[in-house]
């Protein structure tokens, strides 16, 4: 068995940080010893692996998106540097998808693009499901008499099999009992996104249940500043089009300049800091998150200060993100459901009623 | 802070770059990028696996870089501050996606003649092993054997003593030569 010092002696060895007097007691050592003399040379077969791993070029628009989101070294980090950055992250999404066309994974991420369009354009038309296919979470399975028609308003009952389901379901029924969702679905404007396919969708991402997670997207949605700036029908404009790169050089842009809550929200630490993170630059790139920025509801939502003070409160933060919330998300019934303030209320005592023990 | 003064030429043409661009010279930029993109881009590549990840990292650390460049102490080296965020960098994005990679069985030792495709399938499995490493670990093996960095230089990148860096980057080779040979391990 070999000690610590004699193993540590054969790493310096590979790596040539022996002394002489040190090479030689290494050479002694494998000489005499057969576990040292393995270890030895396994060590360098591992390195010789690790030698041959290459590098790899970096992705040919990677200098180009550096440089155009650089800010300009005489001034200070401004709103239109944060901008440039802002923007730069959409046409580096556009950028890596013009690269991709170029790639054997063309057909592969052209069929899934594809497919992702025809399941949005599905929902948006609303064509009868034919299959009977469980929400993206899963959990809560559609009830079998609904699989293959168009759901209808007298399909939106409490003995609807599946809101049935959702009372079997204790995840379901410790949620229902928090307050704090119980205020959020008194407020009208989030019952009405929660019964949006987008905000669904958006919901369903990866890219925002990450950013749940961030404490700067709270703080950011909860400021006056990004709500004044979300009523701004230029500041909109910019984040609903697909083109990102055309917005750098749009009138939209321009406006926003000249805009104080826009100046405001571009020089907070809190946008900084969300800029910074991926998750939240992929979910401004998805088609769901401009779906949902376009969405009336949504930018009612913003400016009530119920919900303001929601998106402030850490525990709604953690109420979006969990699965039982993305269970009841996946039930189409309840997002039907809560259109009505009336079966919203109805929904709630019953689902307490059933949480009593 | 373990950072060293160098009078290398390399580090004297970074600081020349540097106050360029604090000129205002946007070619300064350029330079700069020219210089560090490749080797920032491939040090989070081996650090995440992911070239997509290692292209967001790589713009997320140029620009926290440019934005922060007045408060850069020239006395130091200027690539061991970019290699450390982003090393930091990917840090955060590992932690944030807490990935988890596993490993199939099999041999990873290449064959004589092995073709391209076997070669693409070797690097695959060395960053699969890679990935198995604790990332402080995997940072030290990454640095000492992409970077070609001296224990004393990578001391300097991460902040930790000399000591501490010999002491991880055996400990990580010997699970690294395990991973290999066997070809399967606990993950980390």
């Amino acid at each position: 068995m070999l000690n610590r010092d004699r193993i540590e002696l054969i790493h310096r060895e590979i790596d040539g940080a022996n002394t002489p007097d040190e090479s030689a007691a290494f050479r002694s050592l494998v000489a005499e010893n057969p576990e040292a003399r393995t270890l030895a040379d396994e060590l360098r077969q591992v390195i010789r692996l690790l030698d041959g791993v290459g590098e790899r070029e970096p992705p040919p628009h990677l200098k180009r998106a550096i440089l155009e989101a650089l800010p300009w070294p005489a001034r200070a980090v401004t709103p239109q540097t944060m901008t440039r950055w802002f923007v730069s992250q959409l046409s580096l999404a556009t950028a890596r998808m013009e690269e991709a066309f170029m790639t054997r994974k063309t057909m592969l991420i052209g069929g899934t693009v594809v497919a992702v369009a025809i399941v949005i354009a599905a929902r948006i038309a609303g064509f009868p499901r034919e299959g009977g296919t469980a929400g993206t979470i899963g959990g809560v399975e559609p009830a079998a008499r609904y699989r293959g028609r168009v759901m209808t308003q007298a399909d939106v009952t409490l003995q609807n099999p599946e809101i049935q389901a959702l009372f079997q379901n204790h995840d379901i029924l410790r949620l229902v009992q928090s307050s704090v969702f119980r205020d959020a679905m008194h407020n009208q404007a989030f019952r009405e996104l929660q019964a949006s396919d987008a905000y669904h969708q958006l919901m369903a991402s990866d890219a925002y249940r990450q950013i749940q997670a961030v404490p700067a997207y709270g703080q950011l949605m909860a400021s006056e500043a990004y709500r004044q700036l979300q009523a701004n029908e230029a500041f909109r404009q910019m984040q609903v089009q697909g083109a990102f790169r055309e917005a750098q050089s749009a009138e939209a842009l321009r406006q926003l300049q000249a805009n104080a809550a826009f100046r405001q929200v571009m020089a907070s630490d809190a946008y900084r800091e969300i800029m910074a993170n991926q998750a939240f630059r992929e979910l401004m790139a998805s088609d769901a998150y401009r779906q949902v920025v376009a969405n009336s509801a949504y930018r009612q939502l913003l400016a009530n200060d119920a919900f303001r003070q929601l998106q402030a409160n850490e525990a709604f933060f953690r109420l979006q993100a969990s699965d039982a919330f993305r269970q009841l998300q996946a039930a189409e019934t309840f997002r039907a459901l809560s259109r009505s303030a009336e079966l919203s209320d109805q929904f709630m005592r019953e689902a307490m009623r059933v949480a009593q023990p | 802070m373990y950072l060293e003064e160098t009078p290398a030429a390399a580090d004297e043409q970074d600081r020349a770059l540097v106050r360029q661009y604090l000129e205002g010279q946007r070619d300064a930029a350029s330079g700069l990028v020219d210089r560090y993109q490749k080797r920032l881009f491939n040090l989070a590549l081996r650090m995440l696996d992911n070239a997509q990840d290692a292209e967001d990292v790589t713009q997320t650390v140029f620009l926290n870089a440019f934005l922060k460049l007045r408060t850069y102490d020239p006395r130091y080296r200027f690539f061991s501050w970019v290699y450390r965020m982003t090393l930091n960098e990917s840090l955060n994005v590992l932690k944030r996606q807490k990935r988890t990679v596993t490993l199939e069985d099999g041999p990873a030792i290449p064959a004589p003649g092995a073709t391209t495709d076997e070669a693409t399938e070797l690097q695959d499995r060395v960053g699969k092993a890679l990935m198995r490493l604790k990332p402080d670990d995997r940072a030290v093996v990454v640095l000492r054997h992409f970077v070609f960095f001296s224990y004393q230089e990578i001391a300097g990148v991460l902040g930790i003593p000399v000591k501490t860096v010999k002491s991880r980057l055996f400990t990580a080779r010997e699970r690294l030569r395990l991973t290999l040979r066997e070809g399967g391990e606990e993950p980390c």
